[in-house]
């Protein structure tokens, strides 16, 4: 990496930012980037920079950075492309330490000279660019914020662990806004565009580094480089889970093939190999890639035993039928179990794995259960099916799932299938960061990834000093 | 690159294949054939054929000279008019586990290397496998079980595994064979495996 972590820290961190493009007209960019410090009460200091006006919204704006008399260390560009060069110049001498470049107009609209201007600029000056044409950087712990959707159409996710980098602005605000939506928190957001100065490989490095960031999604349409991705891939891997998302799987290769392999192998096998080395979790579409990123905020898996636990029975068997269908296992309840559950559960409760205590189960039966799942040495992680539709269900359960979620004695996950009544129920879940599934084969293979996961990193601490 | 030059390439990277020669014309053959034994496989030698197989170029299979002289006459009469080199002569490989394996380089990653199953049916399928060179002993391991074919690999209905050993060795000497020759693409294909080695059949290359 051309920058230290805290060079890049900058971009996310500032204690003061320039918007250039700033402008009071609500349908431009720069007025969104700028209201978005205004509302979200980003606590550093914000400087307006636009020609046209002596003040927006009420606070001063300025000609050029020149005029502003303290250093100012994030600039962010919303301005056309062609001045762009100039402008970040002149902040790069007003000792600027990082820069984000909202604007196209570059190579991916057949100007590559600003590109290259932006280049040499950053290198001399040695300054950290995010850009050009992106959506820029998401920092729910500081409120930095450059993304151009007012945030009355995409929502803004809380603060959380994971972080997420994408090269697509429209893939991104999508995610983004789902995310924030489920009420999954984030942690850092980068979606870097052209990639001029800082590409995939330099925020992995960052991530790798950085305290918060606990598990990382990236989106990646193609490398910038492949065998650093790789080597970088490799080393984050054992320390955080990274879940890629990788676009493009369909497109053929490029050079004619004049061998077998070269027509098997097109360009997207290559990738799939390289993931598959790094032990990065491929999703295969944005359905996936939400249903493993949840399942990443639990415990790592010490086996694949899993026990489960319902209120109805065809949801025990559908998940029966998952777990059997990814090679994990139901785990086996002893006579020692079977015991204890025949005294807390009614008559007609099923005694077995899926463990069904019949539709008029309700917070107490739940608690007994799970609590005698969570202790037993035989199981290493639960799947509770909540029917929310059953007259014994109520909020309890909801305290109860988010106890057990937070106290990590073992993962869980939370199957609930339903309308909008469950839905709400979800959602609440899901806030509070206990993985939430409508379907048991979604939740099964999520569970799946985590436990290979588990398992590369049970084999690390084995051997650390494989290769790998 | 021709099979000849291949064979030749790979046995210099101790890549085992079968006993072979090249001969001039039918009475050459026959001499040649009787020398490495029967059963053999007969493959004409010729730069403008790279599709060997569709042009029924390759005959498998003969038992005696008879077979040999046939084979030989039908096919100077059909693939005269490309320019025929020669014939290559080539022991039977070992009754076993067809396998493809395949070099690539990638313009992001470098060199990686396929595994499949072989056989006609390989580009219907698409049963592969893929890593990046270089590549390490429990890549290959999961190389195989990645594919849907792997019990058919580590043995099934009473047959033996392959041999493993042998099959990681080979996939490392491939890719330390393309990064020194410099290879853009390669075929072994078929590889015969069976529960002690293994046998390269038929090789393409491309610089």
């Amino acid at each position: 990496m051309n920058f230290t972590y805290n060079q890049m820290r900058i971009l996310f961190e500032p204690k003061s930012v320039a918007i250039f493009g700033a402008t009071p007209k609500a349908e431009k960019v720069g007025n969104v980037i700028l209201r978005n410090f205004i509302d979200k009460k980003y606590d550093g200091k914000i400087y307006p920079i636009n020609p046209k006006y002596k003040t927006v919204f009420g606070l001063k704006c300025y000609n050029k950075i020149s005029e502003i008399k303290e250093c100012v260390d994030l600039s962010i560009f919303a301005i056309p492309s062609k001045y762009i060069p100039q402008a970040f110049e002149e902040a790069a001498k007003r000792k600027t330490k990082g820069a984000i470049i909202i604007s196209g107009g570059f190579k991916e609209a057949g100007h590559p000279e600003y590109e290259n201007m932006i280049k040499k600029i950053s290198k001399k000056y040695h300054i950290p660019v995010v850009g050009p044409n992106c959506l820029g950087v998401l920092d729910p712990y500081t409120n930095v914020d450059s993304i151009f959707l007012p945030m009355y159409k995409m929502q803004r996710p809380p603060r959380g662990s994971i972080s997420f980098i994408t090269q697509s602005g429209a893939v991104a605000a999508c995610v983004v806004d789902i995310v924030a939506n489920y009420g999954i928190g984030l942690s850092r957001f980068i979606s870097y565009g052209n990639a001029a100065v800082l590409n995939e490989n330099d925020f992995l490095e960052f991530l790798e580094n950085d305290k918060r960031t606990e598990t990382i999604i990236m989106y990646l349409e193609g490398a910038s480089d492949g065998r650093e991705l790789l080597k970088i891939m490799r080393r984050v891997s054992r320390k955080k889970p990274i879940i890629a998302l990788k676009s493009g799987r369909s497109k053929k290769s490029g050079e004619a093939a004049h061998s077998h392999t070269g027509n098997l192998a097109g360009n997207y096998l290559a990738y799939k190999a390289a993931f598959r080395q790094s032990k990065v979790i491929e999703a295969k579409d944005l359905d996936e890639l939400f249903d493993f990123v949840r399942i990443f905020n639990q415990p790592l898996l010490k086996g694949k035993r899993i026990g489960i636990i319902t209120d109805g029975g065809g949801l025990g068997v559908l998940s029966t039928d998952s777990i059997v269908e990814n090679n994990m296992e139901i785990a086996p309840l002893t006579k020692d179990m079977k015991n204890k559950l025949k005294k807390i559960l009614p008559f007609y409760a099923s005694i077995k794995n899926p463990l069904d205590m019949a539709a008029d189960a309700g917070y107490e039966e739940y608690m007994g259960a799970v609590e005698i799942f969570m202790n037993d040495v035989n199981i290493d992680m639960l799947i509770i099916i909540v029917l929310f539709q059953a007259p014994a269900v109520d909020e309890r359960i909801l305290n109860m799932l988010i106890r057990y979620s937070s106290d990590r004695r073992k993962p869980i996950a939370v199957i609930a299938s339903g309308g909008a009544y469950t839905e709400m129920y979800k959602k609440i879940l899901e806030a509070n960061h206990v993985p939430t599934y409508g379907s048991p084969s979604g939740a099964v293979k999520a569970i799946k990834k985590l436990y290979e996961y588990s398992m590369y990193r049970k084999d690390m601490t084995k051997h650390p000093n494989q290769k790998k | 690159m021709d099979i000849l030059k291949g064979l030749r390439l790979i046995e210099r990277y101790n890549i085992h294949s079968p006993n072979y020669a090249v001969a001039r014309d039918e009475n050459d053959a026959v001499l040649i054939a009787k020398k490495i034994g029967y059963p053999l496989a007969l493959k004409v030698i010729s730069k403008k054929i790279s599709h060997k197989t569709d042009l029924r170029g390759v005959k498998i299979d003969l038992n005696n000279s008879e077979m040999v002289r046939l084979v030989i006459r039908d096919m100077q009469k059909r693939l005269g008019k490309y320019g025929i080199e020669g014939f290559l002569i080539q022991k039977m490989g070992r009754k076993g586990v067809e396998l493809i394996l395949g070099g690539k380089q990638d313009p992001q990653f470098g060199d990686m290397i396929i595994l499949g199953l072989g056989g006609v049916y390989v580009e219907v399928f698409r049963d592969i496998s893929a890593r990046i060179c270089p590549i390490e002993n429990n890549d290959v391991i999961e190389m195989i079980s990645e594919l849907k074919s792997h019990p058919i690999i580590m043995g099934t209905r009473g047959k033996k595994s392959i041999h493993i050993k042998s099959l990681i060795e080979l996939i490392k000497t491939m890719c330390k064979m393309m990064k020194k020759e410099n290879i853009k693409e390669i075929d072994l294909n078929p590889v015969l495996f069976n529960e002690r080695g293994y046998d390269v059949v038929d090789v393409r290359i491309v610089k």
